[in-house]
């Protein structure tokens, strides 16, 4: 035997065994499924996304879900209400129309053993206006004049209108994170891994170990002194996701021990029917509706044939024909409901103007309704209506929904629907210029109040740019913002939820839940599941 | 009759080293010029070639990195992809001329060549990170994911070509042809979705996704100097579980993507093993007596691997391209992986730099191949 082929055999057994002490060795961790799930700690996955750590770089869920955990805010709502109260501070009130004075109690301290003070509470609003990244949260302090240090443990927040009594609100939410003054820049933002490093934490949780978007293992932090309880359960890890349909497997498979966001409607329904896992529901936010363009749309103002009545007509035939509860449970299988307001359910003023006034009166379609206004308007039927959607930005099951809405209205012959589909770069481009008479939006709130369903639509300058045009609605949103009465405050937002639906600026139609998937042994999502659409990890713990 | 040194190292610097060596009782002069090629001929045809190949190097790149440069920009530029349709047309012209978006396309053109040529990639939109910082702490993981792939295709390829052509034209052939040709032509995410759901879902012998589990990746988390690469981490944790997890989840990506490539070895192999078992000296051994075993096994086998090394650059590139779809199937976090997330998120920094990475690493692959190549058979240079 030659030299050559004495090692071509070596080098083949080499291969073959090295493949056969890979295979054993893989062999052997596959056969114990279910370590990540087992002992003390609980494991968490999602698709969600980490923007950035700091929070004056970031203003979408995924990095607020980490947030919420790690970092102090001054105020916040309890498990299951509804009510914002002190969380790290010990009170916070109006002490004159534009001052808003927060008290810290003495003696707090960051993770690191760093001094938890007013100075990090003025430091950390001046850092957000001061960086204002765009991928920040630094727009909603449009009301924040500036921030004064009083003394150690008091903080006046300077407001430029007066009784702003969506301000504490927003302290409850993106922008309202407090960071440490010792670790973070004040004119940039801060790198992840210098956070964690510095370990500047003061929420339920600190950051034990931080893999970009990978993995991120999350501590109890013994030094919290906020409004939850102590944490229940003392590691959490977080686990990303690309696919949905990987999550649902690893859930199902018993890999994690929690999913949350974003699984599909499909997945859930699947996962509902299956003994090892609990699907959990709480409250949602997120909304969505259609946008007329005032302008563009049939009979719009910018149009040849102009008649603001036909134009109401046409706006009010689609509010009588969309089937609501056909699109909840067709498309998505009931992890979405039927919205008939504007203000969701579950959110304080939220009522449901547009039962009584469109379809049966009793939530349904009905396409005689319809057919009777559009012929006292004097429209022409069937209406030629071009309906936009984005095919990439409000999930995979977008087609089927605008399909089944664009059934329903033609099939009573009133409407003839050009349904169209664009990416969302483009679609963000086209919808403020006035390109889509009619189109797809979803909005997902960012804070729990009635106030962030109303004043970004339907003021006069509004984010949606949709040339809807209501002055008494316009004064009523401003009013509301500044009223101190709750009561008072509730009856209008009542009230222009009213004027809205009779205006028909948006079509309401589908209201999201919240949705966790559990383990059998994992207990407190519901408790966490609540109208602030934070998923607390404090609350869970596994029997 | 003493040899003396100089000759001993021309005689083993020439081709046909193993036959002059068996004559080494010939005076040097008596040697055949069509043997035995003049020492400085052969090395200096070597060195020209590697220094050819190496400087071919440098325009492919820069049309490679030109093509991305320009594709992406025939889109519009990066801020607009990224914040368009959510800042006013004001902010959002501000943003663009901050970041030097608005100057002439040549000048960003050559101001992206310099940046490239200083190793300077920029800045992700999407998350802020230095580019390099991707490439880096993914590339270990594509990496990582391309070395056992390429090991699947050798163990699967080379094996089944033999066989294949030991059994020329006969059933087993015939299945192990078919086999090939699913292999390749089968799309890599779908395959990886069947093994997924054979292995995870029904048998449940391997991890649905991921690199590790989360028991294993904190354990190699708390490593001082840890590589990116999970094996060698795994190892260095000195954890014998970790580097089963490890493995455990490596198995099916390695076999999705790997099998791509050994379906193209397996034709390969089988193609030049029967040419091989067709040629005079082959002829010769059957003649003798010799079984065809051992005419497979000891004399085609060898000749038949020098043109699969060849093809390895090429498919390297077929690797990376595949690398891609079966990082996203598996969530296997390399830059096929980030490359995908990058390019849903219109971060066209991060897409630019990656895909340049990949342009250099197919470069570079095909140049050490190429030089292999030439190392193993000299009628390549000439």
């Amino acid at each position: 035997m030659t030299s050559a082929s004495k090692n071509g055999r070596r080098g083949l057994v080499a291969v073959a065994g090295l493949s056969a002490a890979a295979l054993a060795l893989a062999g052997c961790a596959a056969g114990q499924p279910g370590d990540d799930a087992s002992g003390s700690s609980i494991t968490i996955g999602t698709t969600d996304k980490v923007t950035t750590l700091d929070p004056a770089g970031s203003y979408d869920n995924g990095s607020l879900a980490v947030q919420t955990q790690v970092f102090p805010y001054l105020l916040n709502t309890d498990y299951q209400s509804t009510d914002v109260v002190p969380d790290l501070a010990e009170s916070a009130e109006f002490t004159s129309p534009t001052e808003y004075t927060v008290k810290l109690p003495a003696g707090l301290k960051w993770a690191n053993g760093n001094d938890l003070t007013a100075d990090d509470v003025k430091f950390s609003f001046d850092r957000q206006v001061a960086i204002a990244d765009p991928n920040g949260a630094s727009s909603l302090l449009y009301n924040l004049d500036s921030t004064e240090v009083v003394d150690d443990t008091t903080v006046v927040f300077h407001l430029k209108a007066e009784n702003d009594q969506v301000f504490p609100l927003i302290l409850t939410s993106f922008p309202g994170a407090i960071v440490d003054d010792e670790v973070f820049a004040a004119d940039a933002l801060t790198p992840d891994d210098d956070i964690v490093a510095a370990n500047a934490f003061a929420g339920p949780y600190t950051i034990t170990s931080y893999d970009f978007n990978t993995l991120i293992s999350f501590k109890k932090n013994p030094e919290y002194k906020g409004l939850l309880a102590e944490a229940k359960t003392d590691t959490v890890n977080l686990k990303y996701y690309a696919e949905s349909s990987n999550l649902k497997l690893d859930v199902q498979e018993g890999g994690i021990d929690v999913a949350y966001r974003s699984l599909s409607a499909t997945d859930i329904d699947d996962l509902k029917g299956n003994d090892k896992v609990n699907v959990v529901e709480g409250p949602g936010g997120e909304i969505r509706y259609i946008v007329f363009n005032f302008d563009t749309q049939p009979y719009g103002a910018k149009t040849p044939e102009a008649d603001p009545a036909k134009a109401l007509a046409v706006r009010q035939a689609v509010a009588d024909l969309i089937d609501r509860d056909e699109l909840a449970d067709q498309v998505y299988k009931g992890t979405y409901t039927p919205l008939y307001s504007y203000v969701p359910a579950g959110i304080a003023g939220a009522v449901e103007p547009l039962v009584e006034m469109y379809g049966d009166g009793q939530g349904a379609p009905d396409a005689d309704k319809a057919a009777e206004r559009l012929t006292a308007a004097g429209v022409t039927t069937p209406v030629e209506l071009n309906l936009q959607y984005s095919n990439d930005h409000y999930g995979p099951s977008s087609a089927d929904e605008y399909a089944l809405i664009k059934d329903q209205l033609e099939s009573t012959g009133l409407f003839t629907v050009n349904l169209q589909t664009t990416e969302w770069v483009q679609y963000s481009e086209d919808r403020t210029s006035d390109v889509y008479p009619a189109y797809q939006l979803g909005w997902f709130p960012d804070y729990s109040d009635a106030d962030n369903y109303v004043t970004p639509f339907f003021l006069i300058e509004n984010f949606l740019g949709n040339h809807y045009v209501n002055q008494e609605v316009n004064d009523l949103i401003i009013k509301q913002a500044s009223e101190p009465d709750p009561a008072t405050r509730t009856a209008d937002i009542e009230a222009i939820q009213e004027k809205v639906a009779a205006d028909l600026s948006t079509v309401p139609y589908l209201q999201g839940a919240q949705v966790a998937v559990t383990g059998t042994d994992v207990e407190g999502a519901d408790e966490t599941l609540d109208a602030s659409f934070k998923f607390r990890y404090a609350a869970l713990s596994k029997g | 009759m003493a040899r003396s040194p100089e000759r001993a190292i021309r005689i083993r610097a020439s081709p046909d080293w193993r036959t002059l060596t068996s004559t080494t009782t010939a005076p040097a002069s008596s040697a055949s010029p069509a043997k035995r090629r003049p020492p400085k001929s052969s090395g200096g045809g070597l060195g020209r070639y590697i220094i050819v190949r190496a400087l071919l190097i440098i325009p492919t790149v820069f049309i490679l990195v030109t093509l991305v440069f320009v594709l992406m920009r025939s889109t519009g530029d990066p801020i607009t992809a990224k914040l368009g349709g959510q800042l006013p047309a004001d902010q959002l012209a501000e943003r663009i001329h901050a970041a030097g978006y608005d100057r002439p396309i040549i000048v960003q053109y050559l101001e992206y060549l310099g940046q490239i040529a200083t190793g300077n990639f920029g800045t992700t939109l999407t998350d802020n990170r230095p580019v390099t910082e991707i490439l880096v702490t993914y590339g270990a993981a594509t990496l990582e994911l391309a070395f056992y792939a390429l090991l699947v295709a050798f163990v699967v390829g080379i094996p089944f070509g033999l066989i294949a052509a030991y059994f020329r034209d006969k059933g087993q052939d015939a299945s192990l042809r078919v086999f090939a040709i699913l292999c390749y032509a089968t799309p890599v995410f779908f395959s990886g979705l069947l093994l997924k759901l054979i292995f995870s879902v029904w048998l449940g012998w391997l991890p649905v996704a991921g690199r590790a589990s989360v028991s294993a990746q904190l354990q190699m988390e708390l490593l001082p100097n840890k590589t990116g690469l999970y094996t060698i981490d795994a190892i260095m944790t000195g954890n014998p579980a970790v580097l089963g997890d490890v493995l455990a989840h490596a198995v099916l990506p390695a076999i999705a993507l790997g099998l791509l490539t050994a379906g193209v070895f397996l034709r390969l192999v089988r193609t030049n093993v029967i040419g091989t078992l067709s040629t005079d000296y082959v002829d010769a051994a059957r003649s003798r007596g010799v079984s065809e075993y051992r005419l497979v096994r000891k004399h085609a086998y060898r000749p038949a691997l020098i043109p699969i090394i060849t093809v390895i650059g090429l498919q390297i590139a077929l690797l990376l391209g595949g690398a891609v779809l079966t990082e996203t199937t598996f969530e296997w976090k390399g830059l096929g992986f980030m490359l995908s997330e990058y390019l849903q998120a219109r971060d066209f920094v991060a897409v630019q730099g990656i895909v340049a990475l990949l342009a250099v690493i197919v470069a570079l692959t095909n140049f050490i191949v190429d030089i292999i190549a030439a190392l193993i058979d000299p009628r390549v240079r000439y």
